[in-house]
């Protein structure tokens, strides 16, 4: 002991942080053979703890890939057990989201080659068909007020410091979560968005998050 | 429409300083979710709302406890909103999840998990302080604890895990303010 530090003290200054210690509770460990032990222990166990905490995230990638057939797996065993139910009937399967966005933004594929800068007023007009507000600075070339699963769905396409990305605001296709998709050399994203989602598309590299966030931060339903 | 802050977009400098951070964005956010899907939706939430406040970040050099903040306070909204399940640890230790492996590493695999296990009133601190960087006044302040309520914490954390390590854990100290 040394001090006013006892054992007890040191130990849990330690435990709390080992590589930030006072003064006071060095000079307790420098006299002191077992809460020495105790804090070289702890040194070591603190650069394992930062490798620990340092996870592999290309291994967070690699495992959402894995789990993906996974998911298939189970949309097909249920497509089975109601076919075998006798319920095909009633089965009338939507097709998916993506495979939609993609299959629309295809049809108007010469919009991405636009590069004037539409007016405000152009973009309200198209917006407020649909009734939603897309408040953003990105320059948008291109605005239409698009039929889309039985409703109006305002597509645009800004253009970006990555090139030209198409933006579907769909007010009426609500989301759990984020989900992308890749397809003849297009990238997509699926984002929720409150009560709705917003598509994503571009091609050549997928859309940075942050110009994610900077659009969705740009919608709002009415 | 507003104009745009000058180097605010796609590859702006603030967007490129999120974009470098995310990393440990993410892995700050799994730690504290225990699941990835959740802590993915978590950082998204996180840029969107730092996008929107990047006005009210004064001091560039403060970016990454602003954003570790941030990460925390969606979480816990995320859970509050949508009352998530809870994650059963268990479950992702039986079925090896492949982000947590190390590459041949075992001792690390099973701190991996050891960490996991802790409580969250040990774990939150624990990596606030080691992959976070805070300090234990900054934690408090976060966690509206005691800076000697902090450290208790912290050190039950480190004192749990030490038996994963092969040692012997020290005697427990009394609870603090």
């Amino acid at each position: 002991m040394s001090g006013t530090v006892d054992c007890s003290h040191a130990r849990l200054a330690i435990g709390g942080d080992p590589r930030n210690l006072s003064a006071e509770v060095e000079g307790h460990v420098s006299g002191c053979p077992a809460c020495r032990k105790f804090r070289d222990e702890m040194l070591a166990m603190e650069g394992r703890l930062e490798a620990a905490l340092q996870l592999p995230l290309h291994r967070f990638r690699d495992a959402k890939k894995s789990h993906a057939p996974r998911r298939y797996a189970l949309a097909a065993s249920l497509l089975i057990a109601v076919l075998l139910g006798g319920g095909a009937w009633l089965f009338q399967p939507r097709p998916a989201l993506a495979d939609q966005v993609m299959e629309h933004v295809r049809h108007e594929a010469g919009s991405w080659a636009l590069q004037r800068r539409l007016a405000p007023d152009e973009i309200a007009a198209v917006l407020a068909r649909a009734g939603v507000h897309f408040d953003s600075s990105m320059p948008v070339v291109y605005a239409s007020p698009c039929p889309f699963r039985g409703h109006v769905a305002p597509h645009l396409v800004l253009q970006t410091a990555q090139g030209p990305v198409t933006v579907m605001l769909l007010s009426h296709e609500k989301i759990a979560a984020r989900e992308s998709f890749e397809e003849q050399g297009y990238q997509g994203v699926l984002l929720p968005a409150g009560e709705g989602s917003v598509a994503l598309l571009t091609r050549g590299g997928g859309v940075p998050e942050t110009t994610e966030a900077e659009i969705l931060s740009a919608v709002r339903w009415q | 429409m507003n104009p745009r802050p000058r180097g605010t977009t796609g590859g702006g400098p603030f967007a490129r300083l999120l974009e470098g951070l995310r990393p440990d964005l993410v892995r700050f956010a799994f730690w504290l979710a225990r699941d990835r899907a959740v802590a993915e939706d978590v950082v998204q939430e996180t840029l969107i709302r730092a996008w929107k406040s990047r006005d009210e970040l004064k001091d560039p050099a403060a970016t990454r406890p602003w954003l570790l903040t941030i990460v925390r306070r969606e979480h816990a909204r995320l859970y509050e909103r949508k009352r998530l399940p809870t994650v059963d640890v268990d479950d992702i230790t039986v079925q090896g999840d492949p982000a947590l492996a190390s590459e041949g590493d075992i001792g690390l695999d099973d701190l991996r998990r050891a960490i996991l296990k802790l409580p969250d009133e040990y774990r939150e601190p624990l990596v606030m302080q080691v992959l976070g960087g805070l300090t234990t006044q900054e934690i408090g302040k976060e966690l509206g604890l005691t800076q000697a309520a902090v450290l208790t914490r912290l050190f039950r954390a480190r004192n749990k895990l030490r038996e994963i390590y092969g040692l012997t854990p020290a005697n427990d100290v009394e609870d603090a303010g």
